[in-house]
């Protein structure tokens, strides 16, 4: 019993980091129907910029959350304005997931250049402690990390749910040429969609850089990670990505316990591949707004 | 100023053409004569996931390229080489290192040096065995690359499955001797092989498999491994995992209370980042180790190996590592073996590696017939951390320090 619930536990705090991670491509996803190929690599420089922080000016990789976000969200509006747009533009969407995934992995190496190739990780003063609830061990990082995770996902769909902004960017993912129509300026809401997306981005890299060694290379799992919650929660919605990460850290979890260690990405694209039968638009969202 | 007459002009160009036809083969002849050169080729990972790892195997390669030629070369056969190193980033990419291993020996480079990583090992050694190119590593040590009965690859390093034989008489040497064990492994060519031979080896050395647990090649969680581990704990608990999985395992142990009484990993704890990151709460972690720069090896290049590790921190920003000492060997060893045949043919370099019988940097090599290190003399030593250093706890004829045993709590090491 003891294993079950410790089980649970350890599956929900880790989905909460998958949520969390995936949320930035969620948005991108359904509001402009770009695969973001490049989404893991911005996680990567959120770890990166925080790791820069807590290393040089000592500030505590949570507090640095929303100096990370900020410009992140002004590297994703300035990316998206800049290059992607242009690439939308000038061909067709295949050719921003090209874009996507040349700038990842042109930033993957220029973090390489930067940082060296050595995995790199965020230890502040309480990174090893835990407690104990009875039989369970928590482990502080990782409920620090889920609690944060929530805390964002909330403030995001307030965002979206009560804000102008949010209620535009609702509306261009819904019908872009109503919203249009209505005298919205979509480009400027792309622009904004892609920072607010890269801020979220950058905020799960500040906090799994606490979690987790991390290197260049890993933005790939990143992505991949994002791309599987999003088809399990569905496209665009906090709540469909907080369902679907929150699920996949209990399959993860609970398939490495009850089948074996090695089978959680079995087991994780095996469910992928049956959402994608069943019910392609996942277990929350609405359609892409591409596919409708 | 004069002018330049025509008839002037085609005169000079004529007697300009002339001299250099008749002296341009006097001119290689001599630049010939002043040293010939050998390219030693392969990939290495500079990027990826292996990055870490493969930059230290690459520097010392390095380094060794850097003192030989600083020395005006070496003379082999009567005449004086200098070496060129030719490595490419593979991105630890087994399928881009293939490629680049194909180019090079389109373009004819006899000698190649391994990459790290046994994944990317075993293909690219494929390759220069069929085109009959010896390849020395100081990175592969999974057992598939010495039972295919491949003859031109070499490795610094026992096979996986022989590279517990002396971590099983470490584990007997220790007081009290501990009576269980589990074993963390990752799924990859190295990791695997090297878990099966732990495995194999502890249980035939007397001890009692509690748990074995194979994880995917790329892990980002091992809780439900350590809540396993704190039902049924172990008196050792072995990873034989890859440098950024033995610290995630060590972080999550240490952050859910994870105790035992020996924490062994393979990799991980003998590079400074690792040491770093976990700060006090390394010590007691054991590793095993291959080099120690205060071991009392003779080189006949570098001198000693204290000496290597001079010469390497004057030119070398990057910490030395034992796999920077092992890429050095390589490179050594193929100077020994070029010496030896007294030629720069590959058949002949591969004959005298094969039958090579020196004491390096590294410490005496002696290849076995399939190709890897010999078990007994290139077999790990065991280290274990004690105030961010690695120190020699086993044999008693190399220790630099006694084993602390068990290993405190991680709430005593705060």
């Amino acid at each position: 019993m003891t294993l079950i619930l410790q089980t649970i536990v350890d599956g929900l705090v880790l989905g909460g980091l998958y949520s969390l991670a995936a949320i930035g491509f969620s948005l991108i996803f359904g509001v402009m129907n770009v695969v973001n190929l490049s989404h893991g690599i911005i996680v990567l420089i959120g770890s990166y910029l925080s790791y820069i922080l807590w290393r040089t000016l000592g500030i505590d990789p949570l507090l640095s959350i929303p100096l990370v976000m900020v410009a992140l969200f002004g590297f994703g509006y300035v990316y998206q304005r800049g290059l992607i747009q242009l690439a939308v533009d000038r061909s067709s969407l295949l050719a921003s997931m090209l874009v996507t995934f040349g700038v990842a992995l042109m930033l993957r190496n220029v973090l390489v250049l930067i940082f060296s190739p050595d995995f790199k990780s965020i230890t502040p003063s309480w990174a090893f402690n835990f407690f104990v609830i009875g039989p369970i061990t928590v482990d502080l990082v990782r409920i620090s990390a889920l609690a944060a995770s929530l805390v964002l996902l909330c403030l995001l769909a307030l965002v979206l749910g009560y804000t102008h902004m949010g209620r535009v960017i609702r509306a261009t993912a819904q019908q872009d040429l109503a919203a249009r129509l209505c005298g919205v300026n979509a480009r400027h809401v792309y622009g904004l969609t892609f920072g607010v997306s890269a801020a979220f981005a950058g905020a799960s890299g500040a906090i799994l850089g606490i979690v987790l060694p991390f290197s260049p290379p890993d933005e790939a799992h990143w992505t991949i990670n994002a791309f599987v919650v999003v088809t399990l929660g569905g496209v665009g919605s906090p709540s469909g990505a907080l369902i679907g990460g929150l699920l996949l850290g209990l399959i993860s979890t609970a398939t490495s316990q009850a089948i074996g260690p090695a089978f959680p990405n079995a087991m994780m694209f095996l469910i992928l591949v049956i959402m994608l039968l069943v019910r392609p638009a996942g277990l929350l969202g609405n359609a892409f707004s591409g596919s409708r | 100023m004069r002018k330049l007459g025509r008839r002037k002009f085609v005169k000079l160009v004529g007697a300009t053409a002339a001299v250099s036809a008749i002296a341009a083969p006097m001119i290689g002849r001599a630049q010939a004569q002043a040293g010939k050169k050998i390219v030693f080729g392969g990939s290495v990972p500079l990027s990826g996931r292996a990055a870490e790892t493969g930059l230290n195997v690459h520097h010392g390669y390095q380094a060794a390229i850097k003192f030989l030629n600083e020395m005006g070369g070496v003379e082999i056969a009567g005449e004086k080489y200098t070496f060129e190193l030719r490595m490419f980033d593979d991105a630890s990419d087994p399928a881009r290192a293939t490629t680049l291993i194909q180019r090079q020996i389109d373009e004819g480079v006899d000698f190649y040096l391994g990459s790290f990583g046994s994944n990317i090992v075993l293909p690219t050694a494929a390759i220069t065995e069929r085109a009959k190119k010896p390849m020395v590593q100081a990175g592969g040590g999974s057992d598939q690359i010495f039972t295919q009965g491949f003859k031109y690859v070499f490795g610094l390093f026992p096979r996986a499955t022989r590279q517990f034989i002396s971590s099983v008489e470490f584990f007997k040497s220790i007081n009290p001797k501990p009576k269980t064990f589990s074993v963390i492994m990752t799924n990859d060519a190295f990791s695997k092989t090297q878990g099966e031979g732990a495995i194999k080896d502890c249980k035939a050395g007397g001890f009692d498999l509690v748990e074995s647990y194979q994880l995917p090649e790329q892990i980002t969680d091992v809780s439900s491994v350590l809540a396993s581990v704190r039902a049924k704990t172990p008196d050792m608990l072995i990873c034989t995992t890859h440098d950024q999985n033995s610290l995630l395992i060590t972080r999550q142990m240490i952050a859910s209370g994870t105790n035992v009484p020996l924490l062994y990993q393979t990799l991980g704890p003998q590079l400074q980042t690792y040491r770093d990151t976990l700060g006090k709460f390394a010590s007691a972690i054991c590793v095993q180790i291959y080099w120690d720069e205060r071991a009392p090896y003779k080189d006949k290049f570098f001198g000693t190996a204290t000496k290597f590790a001079e010469y390497y921190r004057r030119n070398d920003q990057r910490p030395l590592a034992y796999h920077t000492a092992g890429g050095a060997t390589c490179i050594v060893l193929y100077v020994h073996a070029m010496q030896m045949a007294k030629s720069t043919k590959p058949d002949a370099v591969r004959d005298a590696l094969a039958a090579l019988d020196v004491e390096t940097v590294y410490g005496r090599v002696k290849f076995t017939p399939e190709g890897d290190g010999d078990a007994i003399l290139l077999g790990p030593a065991i280290g274990q951390v004690k105030s961010g250093k690695v120190e020699l706890v086993f044999p008693a004829s190399a220790k630099t320090s006694d084993l602390v045993y068990p290993a405190p709590k991680w709430t005593e090491k705060s």
